[in-house]
């Protein structure tokens, strides 16, 4: 297959797999690190969620505009 | 222009110059100029990260070619950062914060050696005094084009403005004025984007005018043989290696982030600009849309900008739009002299000249900020006789991010790289991709190329020369070790 042919929605479903897999992965570091030597630990401070609901933005887009 | 709108920008020089000017009065060490005596919160970091970030190219040349490509273009914003600002934020802003460092280099001179420090701080700080020259010869043009003014005296306003709060006031100033600045882009932007919806008949007639005409202008990706922009050059080159090469190593970026008052602070920062990168399209690939919607009969698509700024903003509205450009570019160049000076007064004065006394930072630093500033006034009215400086910039930028990004990866995650591995891999890299982009290959295959070379090559050489003796548990991230 020459590698000009590929589709190009290809390239949207492997953006969003990328985004999938680094969703799992930011879980993965323990929560001590993400505070450290942070007093306050409410979960908005949680920055895993907001890596988490920037990961979904992106979903939608990449999943809107293909 | 209208009196309205240059009453609007002579109001924002005064007032940017005069906050820059008044945070001057902190700065009384070394750190306090360089990383604002450790004192910024998240929000301040996250707004001068992406000020630090939009520059020339962002504002003027995004737009022309989101005119061009369509919205393919925002994947500068989104697969081209978003990744990698969250591993920047989650995985190397709290290693670099635990190793205590002021520069990116300076890590790199902790996990391998010296040499490797000191060539990283040369090749960043030369590209960077010519890339605060290119942004200089921006403003001076932008402020030819909208107020009359020659380049010349262009050159000389923004030299003195950016001089004055950035030698007083150090990354504070910095830091601040671009918050402030980026505050202005936003509010710019996104009246550009409400008016320019209402003007086309909301945002579905927007969406069909545009389809009509330009199928393909809603697509986020291009062909396989785009040339410009081909797919799986954009994941690989510009998703893979640009991109984290850009956001994890980046020291004009990184800086303020070093600067946090907390590590939290510093981590948010970079989420928190990861989340207004999301939203930047609308201010500078938007307008490149709307042109082509309105039919702009422009001669040239980086014209999509000011032609919006003149023909759908009102008057006091153009000035503040007018005012955002500004400020995008003012933003690049203190950002670009306060590291560059950083680096030359630590990461090769305290090297090269080990006598040299370290309490003389802060006068240095400043003298340093003050004579990379009138280099780059000396480099900017030279552009227009180089073409296509900026490309060039860009293309020496592929030449060493493949290669810096895998001595940092391997660096960072493994105990494997050797400090002669991490030199050698550099300097050989870097030949590598100057061969590689020598016959014609796009420089986003060359800068993938290159880092898949690197990371062989780091790994394999490492093999037979001898490991640090360095202690490498504060320099490698182990999320999962008890010492972490």
């Amino acid at each position: 297959m020459n590698p000009a042919d590929l589709p190009t929605e290809w390239a949207n479903y492997i953006s969003m797999a990328g985004f999938l897999l680094l969703a799992g992965l930011i879980w993965l570091i323990p929560k001590k690190l993400i505070f450290s030597e942070a007093k306050d630990h409410s979960k908005w401070r949680d920055i895993r969620v907001w890596a988490t609901v920037l990961i979904i933005i992106q979903l939608g887009i990449y999943s809107i505009f293909i | 222009m209208h009196s309205l709108d240059l009453t609007i920008v002579i109001a924002y020089l005064a007032l940017i110059t005069f906050v820059g000017v008044r945070l001057g009065g902190r700065v009384k060490s070394a750190q306090d100029f360089f990383l604002a005596g450790r004192s910024l919160t998240w929000w301040v970091i996250g707004l001068s990260i992406i000020g630090t970030n939009i520059g020339a190219n962002s504002y003027v040349g995004a737009a022309g070619n989101a005119f061009t490509v369509g919205i393919a273009q925002a994947n500068f914003e989104w697969i081209g950062a978003i990744p990698a600002m969250i591993l920047a934020a989650l995985v190397f802003i709290p290693l670099y914060w635990k190793a205590g460092v002021y520069s990116i280099p300076e890590y790199l001179g902790l996990r391998y050696n010296q040499a490797v420090r000191v060539t990283a701080a040369v090749i960043t700080s030369i590209v960077g005094i010519f890339a605060i020259g290119v942004a200089l010869w921006a403003l001076a043009l932008t402020l030819q084009s909208y107020l009359g003014w020659p380049i010349w005296v262009g050159i000389m306003v923004t030299g003195t403005v950016v001089g004055l709060y950035s030698i007083a006031g150090g990354l504070a100033a910095v830091a601040f004025t671009d918050s402030l600045q980026v505050c202005i882009m936003f509010i710019g932007g996104l009246v550009i984007v409400g008016l320019g919806i209402a003007e086309t008949g909301g945002f579905t007639g927007f969406a069909t005018t545009l389809t009509a005409e330009n199928p393909n202008h809603l697509q986020t990706y291009l062909d396989a043989d785009h040339e410009t922009f081909p797919w799986p050059g954009v994941i690989l080159g510009l998703g893979v290696v640009l991109s984290p090469a850009y956001w994890c190593a980046g020291q004009a970026i990184l800086q303020r982030s070093l600067g946090a008052k907390t590590q939290w602070d510093a981590s948010a920062g970079m989420m928190f600009a990861a989340l207004a990168k999301t939203f930047i399209p609308l201010l500078i690939v938007f307008p490149g849309l709307l042109a082509l919607v309105m039919h702009a009969e422009i001669e040239y698509p980086d014209m999509a900008l000011p032609w919006i700024i003149k023909n759908v903003l009102p008057p006091g509205i153009s000035g503040l739009m007018f005012v955002a450009i500004i400020a995008a570019l003012q933003s690049t160049i203190d950002s670009g002299v306060n590291s560059t000076s950083l680096m030359v007064t630590r990461d090769i004065r305290h090297v090269l000249f080990k006598n040299a006394n370290r309490d003389n930072d802060l006068l240095i630093g400043r003298i340093l900020t003050l004579v990379m500033l009138l280099m780059a006034m000396g480099i900017a009215p030279l552009v227009a006789d180089m073409g296509g400086i900026f490309t060039f910039i860009q293309t020496i930028l592929s030449l060493f991010q493949g290669p810096m990004l895998a001595l940092l990866l391997l660096g960072a995650f493994t105990r494997h790289a050797t400090p002669t591995a991490g030199l050698w891999t550099l300097i050989s890299g870097v030949v590598l991709a100057a061969l590689l982009l020598s016959v014609g290959i796009n420089m986003l295959y060359v800068a993938f190329s290159s880092f898949v070379y690197a990371m062989i090559a780091l790994w394999v050489i490492s093999y037979f020369t001898p490991r640090t003796d360095a202690d490498l548990t504060k320099l490698t991230y182990n999320p999962w070790s008890r010492a972490s």
